[in-house]
């Protein structure tokens, strides 16, 4: 019973920064129509900036985090405004592939500018935890969980909200109507995409706290990412949070009773099935 | 260029390609061997891939069943290595049939990342069996004979071509185009699009099978994670896109260029090599999306505004 405990815990402490890795992959697929395979190097670069900050200047990863944010965010801006803009119309293969080309050099560049050895942020608190009813707290785990949740409710907040966040749904929902209502979607597509940079970087940033940077994790964590959007759907940040902690509870739970190679049977077999019962995911709107 | 030309060019080509064995030194014939079967698995993932459009990234799981069906004949039942390999490809095409059918169903980017779910399921479904050695893998009986596997893997970039080639003008073949560019249209007009889809997605997965068992005999070592690899169905599709998707030559001609720029590339500067390889991609998905086959056709008429051309096409 403690062990089942222990195990939930985890699991939806995990979820909470699967929910924030899985938000920018799902906002820019959702907005752009691209899935972009360099969401996963786009954390390990935000991971690795928060990195520097903490090792080399000192600054506390928590104050750190938004400067990454920040950083992604110009990265991103830039990435779409001057390259992605320009294959955004071609056939889906072509996006695709430019973001996987995108994801091989960012991961060779981080190999050669950081070397491949595994690095974690580790701020003197990084040991602290509490207990809760029994189950083991880590305080890093926690604030992770926090931010991750705070961050998915403030996009939530601004999508629904604010002019600029109506604009990107707009876009999202009807290029043509949105243009003829004023939108300029090259700024709208660049700013979304780098909005889901930012939050790639901030996921990154929290990665590194709670666990292991090298220059690969990005594949995996895209796959991850993609599983999420899939298990929530496309169309709210909230569906995305519970697609991250529905995975989350599943990973742990499988490493807990069935065995910790099993985790990625269990993610990817959830996903082949929500595709075939229910293709918008388990919260998306049937069509 | 005339057809004719082309023709007697091609005819050349493979004359040149099939004598290499005899000429060249040992570690350009294991090149050329690589290079073949990726340009067979690349001309597979065309079928389904470039000709039908939907982004397939289960041809590794055909590659994989074809490699283990091809293993685990010739190593627990005795068989010659011609009789696994049928097995393994009857294997892969019964899998993709009954698959095809629930998965097919799916559009864009739901069908690509069902097929990756599939991929990693099938990887952890291989590791945990006894009969395909779990995570050890298998150890197959060693032939050396690198000359029969390269004109092995020729042979079968030759039949994958031809057939893509009897696509590509063929009932079957318009039909596949039509659901790649409109499946409702394609279905009012009366093609039968699950069986297309099926049955493009069987020949795809045959292919991939055949290139998966000549493999591992080759290499004589199989294990869940080489066999079931996704890196493998990421470079099909690179090559097949590099070289021009839903073009008869392109995937081969993609497969020989690319595998060509990396092998240069990684006997001088390896990490560089990686970067540079990005790089190629990125530059080559904005400048000729359409692929080489593309830019060969067209670059007579155009000259250097094709490149310019294509950017004012796609851009926003």
């Amino acid at each position: 019973m403690d062990l089942l405990w222990q195990g939930l815990v985890n699991g939806i402490l995990l979820g909470g920064l699967y929910s924030l890795m899985a938000l920018g992959l799902a906002l820019v697929w959702g907005v752009l129509n691209i899935v972009n395979l360099a969401h996963g190097a786009f954390i390990m670069l935000g991971g690795y900036a928060c990195y520097y900050m903490f090792s080399g200047l000192g600054i506390d990863p928590f104050v750190a985090l938004p400067v990454t944010m920040a950083a992604l965010f110009v990265f991103g801006y830039l990435l779409q405004r001057h390259l992605i803009n320009l294959v955004i119309r071609a056939p889906m293969f072509n996006t695709l592939l430019l973001t996987f080309g995108l994801d091989v050099v960012l991961t060779y560049s981080a190999q050669i500018a950081f070397s491949a050895d595994f690095r974690t942020i580790n701020p003197s608190y990084a040991g602290a935890h509490f207990t809760l009813l029994g189950a083991t707290i880590p305080l890093v785990r926690l604030i992770a969980f926090a931010i991750a949740i705070a961050l998915t409710l403030v996009l939530w907040v601004f999508l629904a909200r604010t002019r600029l966040g109506r604009a990107i749904r707009a876009t999202a929902q009807n290029l043509v109507a949105a243009r003829l209502y004023g939108v300029e979607p090259r700024s709208i597509y660049a700013l979304t995409f780098g909005v889901g940079a930012a939050l790639a970087g901030g996921a990154g940033a929290l990665y590194g706290v709670v666990s292991q940077l090298n220059p690969y994790i990005g594949v995996s964590l895209t796959a991850k990412s993609f599983v999420i959007a899939i298990i929530g759907g496309l169309e709210s940040p909230l569906g995305v949070i519970a697609g991250g902690l529905i995975l989350g509870l599943v990973e742990s739970m499988t490493s807990l009773y069935i065995g910790a190679t099993y985790t990625d049977v269990a993610s990817f077999g959830i996903l082949v099935l929500v595709l075939i019962v229910r293709p918008t995911g388990l919260f998306g709107r049937t069509t | 260029m005339k057809p004719s030309l082309v023709r007697t060019g091609i005819a050349a080509g493979l004359v040149v390609l099939a004598g290499v064995p005899w000429i060249a030194s040992p570690s350009i014939v294991q090149f050329g061997i690589n290079m073949l079967l990726l340009a067979a698995l690349a001309q597979g993932w065309n079928i389904i891939g470039g000709y039908t459009g939907y982004a397939s990234f289960g041809n590794s799981v055909f590659y994989g069943l074809g490699s283990y069906g091809t293993a685990i004949a010739m190593l627990r039942w005795h068989l010659p290595f011609g009789i696994g390999l049928v097995l393994g490809t009857v294997i892969a095409v019964v899998f993709a049939a009954l698959f095809g059918r629930a998965i097919l169903r799916l559009r864009g980017h739901y069908f690509a990342i069902c097929t990756l779910g599939l991929a990693e399921v099938m990887t952890a479904i291989v590791s945990n069996l006894e009969i395909t050695g779990r995570n050890t893998g298998l150890v197959l009986p060693l032939l050396r004979g690198d000359v029969l596997f390269y004109e092995l893997s020729l042979s079968l970039v030759v039949v994958a071509t031809l057939i893509v080639a009897w696509i590509a003008h063929s009932r079957f073949g318009y039909g596949l185009i039509a659901i790649r560019e409109n499946e409702e249209a394609a279905a009012a007009m009366g093609v039968d699009t699950t069986r297309y889809k099926v049955l493009a997605f069987s020949l795809s997965a045959a292919i991939s099978a055949l290139a998966g068992g000549i493999h591992a005999y080759w290499i004589t070592f199989i294990d869940p994670v080489s066999a079931f690899d996704i890196g493998l169905n990421v470079k099909m599709i690179i090559v097949t896109v590099f070289g021009g998707p839903g073009s008869i030559l392109g995937p081969v001609l993609g497969s020989f260029v690319l595998s060509g720029i990396s092998e240069i590339l990684s006997t001088n500067v390896s990490t560089v090599a990686g970067l540079f390889f990005g790089a190629v991609i990125v530059v080559a998905v904005v400048f000729m999306p359409r692929g080489v086959a593309d830019l060969i056709r067209r670059f007579d008429k155009y000259r250097w505004r094709y490149f310019a051309e294509n950017v004012r096409a796609n851009r926003l």
